[in-house]
């Protein structure tokens, strides 16, 4: 099987706003393509075409060999297109085995008496995240009792257990400190191993270079290039993201301020 | 998977070291209806403490009467509000669906109405509530205003629409009469059966009621035990002989004390239950755990023995009170009192409440300080003053006797107990040994009440229950200082402890429902057992269990709970946020269709402003129960409790001779406290975690 995302010149226009242009990239199965860009970058609108919220105004989108132009994201859903977002989408009071199975519960008997298979549903819940490599004490515990980086692994196994082909991850690490980032980073990896196409937004590179594949970059709407893993380095990843030159000037002044003040 | 052989105790039951061990006790804490059972249970014991018809099958049928309409809309509203939003106009909507089921029935020759039989009319009526369900539902989510604002907006139409078609349709705000339509008979047994028990005598009911709470409150005990401490390898047949006998040495003095009287033959028999108790709860220490090793020291500091020492002057207070304030007094204190002294205690309350105040403030060092500290001190002055005016106002002197001597005992032993667990941390023993002087004073103040009470259940049944507790704390003091308390979980052990507090639970229950359903000779003859119970008690069942179950096994009650914990994640993974609340504006006025039916078949007439204002009612029990008004947690099992309680409150004032004018006072103190409670328990709850 070929690539299971293409994007080809995808852009979008709010209006007269230029949003996104000319973005080309490929997602393979059992790959991490990595998406990189500083605020504004254009990377909230790439997440969103790529999920369904919003439809793409140029370029092709090519989702296992077949042209698309998803208008919601139960469309995406239903393809194998998973989005976990940076709010997570879990109820804080709910336990983990509810949040879950949230709006696809398994079910006991016939309507109109038809309840929710509490024991399967929790030993469902607790040996999926298990294979993710996290080993969730009790499932009746609320998730708001998690620690941040335990909640993305919820919201990734349960993208995974329900059938997701591509995987894409927002900022999943953006709020983490340095241990908590570097669980998650496994997860991703877990699901990658396991023959997802994983797409990792991130505006942090030394979090995107060592899981990921390939690497995208955006500034101020633009593509900044697309490249295998073995084409660059992480300084020239860096560089690239931030705009090359403008981070070098940065460089400059600070350097020129410490040594003043001094 | 080798992340997952990582973690060598992921799935063969050994604890998490992230996690500290949490007993089964903590682990039902974390219920969000525990804060109303405790508190039910405290304001039926203060009821049935103060008031002579409370305690009786026909006090409760009561209080039960009112807290089926009650509860019925509480268990609805508090859906709702699990799910996030609020239905002012639930109130209105019971007399108005009342009122168009009335409606639909009357004759048309009377001025308007549509003759309809009532096998049409219910269910048309159902329909329309229904389509207001719907309306309310649709509104909220179509224009995304608060469902506060939209669902007033329908209060007020619905009450205009009740005045304005009664009087259109016949002239008259109070609509009737349901009787006269067709099919009256078919459904009035439905809808307003009642059933009476009051030829239901049954002499023995008391022993049974005081061994079922007696047992029950013993099986939470060993609950307790099995729960927290550690199992010995082997276990000691002698210790289980001494259960064993233990237990026919209580039962045999339980009903010693009830076929004899007299006082000398009571002590002999509490001493007896007394005995047998300590003999039971040591003997299955002994069976089943394991003894502690070590620390035998005694070491007592003066806070200890300050709180202590508190504690029981304060409880010599209440007995002295007890003694000198009358029997039998029914004037209010304010009557009874001469104007000088009253004004004296007023000012008094004032003077002291606000140097506390002031002492609490620190007075403050600047001058804004100092102002502020002065204003603080003048307005707690003034709460106590006003307080104290309200409570002599409202207070008879047989009630002040009961209060004074009620609070002081129990402040009393609140202040042991604070004892009791400071020392503890100092050893085990220094613990156990506040504790048996706990037990001590209880026992002793069990013989007081036998001694000067004028009522007989006051005689025998606190009497008993007293001793019982007593025995109880004394035998916890044995052990607690002598056996080792589990660090870890132990399956066997903790199923074990449930199954002991489930049967505590059956126990007590069965207690209480004979004491439901039959009377005594005695009763029948001071003619204060009237119990009637009608069918909407039944239906408050029902709802109840029907909720309950929806809201706990259900698809529809996970997305109740996600749409009101944060609606944008649920709709993000598919849940149909906008349809699952408008099904339950649908389930509360549904609810409110069967409480008009139910209003309307009992009073056969309805005014128009049947229901209106009754919304807050419902809030206010389902909060009482645990349920957050932010959405997203809450129990529908806590709602109808808090019905209950409420429902006490109101009933519970009337019976105890009170001015029920009063009793809005009473709710208004007993929804601070409830919520208060709720939320420290919640946040002791998630403190364990």
């Amino acid at each position: 099987m070929s690539n299971l995302i293409e994007l080809d010149n995808v852009g979008k226009f709010y209006g007269n706003i230029i949003a996104l242009k000319g973005v080309t990239t490929t997602v393979n199965a059992g790959e991490v393509t990595c998406v990189l860009g500083d605020n504004g970058a254009g990377k909230s609108t790439l997440i969103k075409i790529l999920s369904g919220v919003h439809d793409h105004s140029e370029g092709t989108y090519v989702f296992e060999d077949e042209e698309c132009a998803f208008t919601s994201p139960r469309q995406a859903l239903d393809r194998g297109i998973a989005a976990v977002y940076q709010d997570l989408a879990m109820v804080p009071l709910m336990s983990v085995w509810r949040n879950f199975f949230l709006g696809a519960e398994p079910t006991i008997g016939r309507w109109p008496i038809r309840w929710v298979n509490k024991a399967k549903a929790k030993s469902i819940a607790k040996e999926e995240m298990a294979k993710m490599g996290i080993d969730i004490r009790d499932t009746e515990q609320p998730v708001g009792t998690l620690s941040g980086g335990e909640r993305q692994s919820v919201a990734i196994a349960r993208a995974v257990y329900f059938g997701a082909k591509v995987l894409i991850l927002d900022e999943p690490t953006s709020a983490l400190g340095v241990k908590q980032s570097g669980v998650v980073l496994r997860y991703i990896v877990e699901a990658r191993n396991r023959g997802l196409g994983v797409i990792f937004i991130t505006h942090n590179p030394s979090h995107a270079y060592p899981v990921g594949d390939r690497f995208l970059i955006l500034n101020r709407g633009h593509s900044m290039g697309n490249f295998a893993k073995e084409d660059i380095s992480l300084s020239e990843l860096t560089q690239l993201m931030a705009g090359g030159a403008e981070l070098e000037q940065l460089q400059h002044e600070l350097e020129q301020a410490v040594s003043g003040g001094a | 998977m080798t992340d997952v052989a990582a973690h060598p105790d992921a799935d063969d039951g050994q604890p998490d070291e992230r996690l500290a061990y949490r007993g089964v006790f903590t682990r039902m804490l974390v219920r969000p209806e525990i804060g109303a059972v405790i508190g039910s249970a405290a304001i039926w014991l203060f009821f049935w403490a103060v008031s002579e018809q409370f305690g009786t099958a026909g006090g409760l049928s009561g209080v039960l009467d009112v807290s089926a309409t009650l509860g019925i809309m509480a268990v609805a509203v508090a859906l709702l509000m699990i799910g996030g939003e609020f239905d002012l106009s639930s109130g209105a909507a019971t007399g108005a669906l009342g009122i168009v089921t009335i409606l639909l029935v009357k004759d048309i020759g009377e001025l308007g109405g549509a003759g309809l039989s009532l096998f049409i009319a219910i269910p048309l009526s159902f329909v329309v509530a229904m389509a207001l369900g719907w309306y309310n539902g649709t509104v909220v989510e179509r224009t995304g205003l608060p469902s506060f604002i939209v669902t007033l907006a329908t209060f007020f139409v619905l009450r205009g629409f009740k005045l304005g078609f009664s009087k259109l349709t016949i002239d008259n705000i109070s609509v009737g009469r349901i009787d006269e339509g067709h099919g009256f008979d078919f459904w009035h047994p439905i809808f307003a059966g009642v059933w009476v028990r009051n030829e239901h005598v049954w002499d023995t009911r008391d022993v049974v009621y005081t061994i079922g709470i007696l047992l029950g409150l013993a099986l939470f005990v060993l609950a307790i035990y099995e729960g927290n401490y550690l199992r010995k390898k082997e276990m000691n047949p002698a210790g289980l002989l001494m259960f064993i006998a233990g237990v026919a040495g209580t039962v045999f003095g339980v009903v010693l004390m009830h076929y004899t009287s007299g006082v000398s033959n009571d002590i002999i028999s509490g001493l007896v239950i007394a005995a047998s108790m300590i003999l039971g709860f040591i003997g299955v220490a002994l069976w089943r755990y394991e003894p502690i090793a070590g620390d035998n020291s005694i070491h007592l500091d003066s806070r200890v023995l300050e709180l202590a020492g508190l504690g029981i002057v304060v409880i010599v207070i209440g007995v002295v009170c007890a003694l000198v304030v009358d029997v039998d007094g029914q004037q209010t204190i304010l009557d009874r009192l001469p104007v000088v002294v009253e004004w004296l205690i007023t000012v008094a309350t004032l003077a002291l409440t606000g140097a506390i105040a002031w002492r609490r403030s620190g007075g403050g060092t600047s001058g804004s300080e100092q102002r502020m500290a002065l204003f603080q001190a003048g307005r707690a002055g003034l709460v106590g003053a006003i307080s104290m005016l309200a409570f002599m106002f409202m207070t008879t002197e047989q009630g002040l006797r009961a209060i004074l001597f009620v609070g002081l005992s129990t402040t009393g032993l609140i202040l042991l107990a604070m004892a009791a667990l400071r020392a503890r941390k100092s050893s085990p023993l220094s613990g156990s040994l506040i504790l048996a002087l706990n037990s001590l004073v209880i026992a002793a103040l069990a013989l007081f009440i036998q001694a000067e009470s004028g009522h007989p259940k006051f005689r025998t049944e606190i009497f008993t229950v007293m001793m019982f507790g007593a025995a109880l704390v004394l035998a916890w003091a044995l052990v607690s200082s002598h056996y080792q308390q589990r660090k870890a979980a132990d399956h066997d052990a903790d199923r074990l402890s449930t199954l002991l507090s489930v049967a505590g639970l059956v126990a007590v229950l069965v207690g209480l429902i004979s004491r439901l359903l039959w009377t005594t000779t005695t009763e029948n003859e001071s003619g204060v057992a009237f119990a009637s119970f009608r069918m909407s008690i039944l239906w408050f069942i029902a709802v109840t269990a029907v909720a309950t179950f929806v809201l706990g096994r259900t698809k529809f009650g996970s997305w109740i709970f996600a749409v009101g914990g944060n609606k944008e994640a649920a709709r993000q993974v598919g849940v149909p946020a906008a349809k699952t609340k408008t099904q339950l504006f649908m389930i509360v006025s549904g609810a409110a269709w069967l409480v008009g039916l139910l209003l309307a078949f009992r009073l056969q007439t309805l005014q128009s402003g049947t229901g209106n204002g009754l919304e807050f009612e419902y809030i206010i029990a389902a909060v009482v129960g645990g349920t957050a008004l932010t959405g997203g947690y809450g129990s529908v099992l806590g709602a109808a409790i808090g019905a209950f309680i409420m429902a006490m409150s109101k009933q519970g004032i009337g019976l105890a001779l009170w001015n029920s004018d009063w009793r809005f006072a009473f709710l208004g103190v007993i929804l601070l406290g409830a919520v208060m409670a709720n939320n420290f328990i919640k946040a002791k709850a998630e403190a364990v975690r």
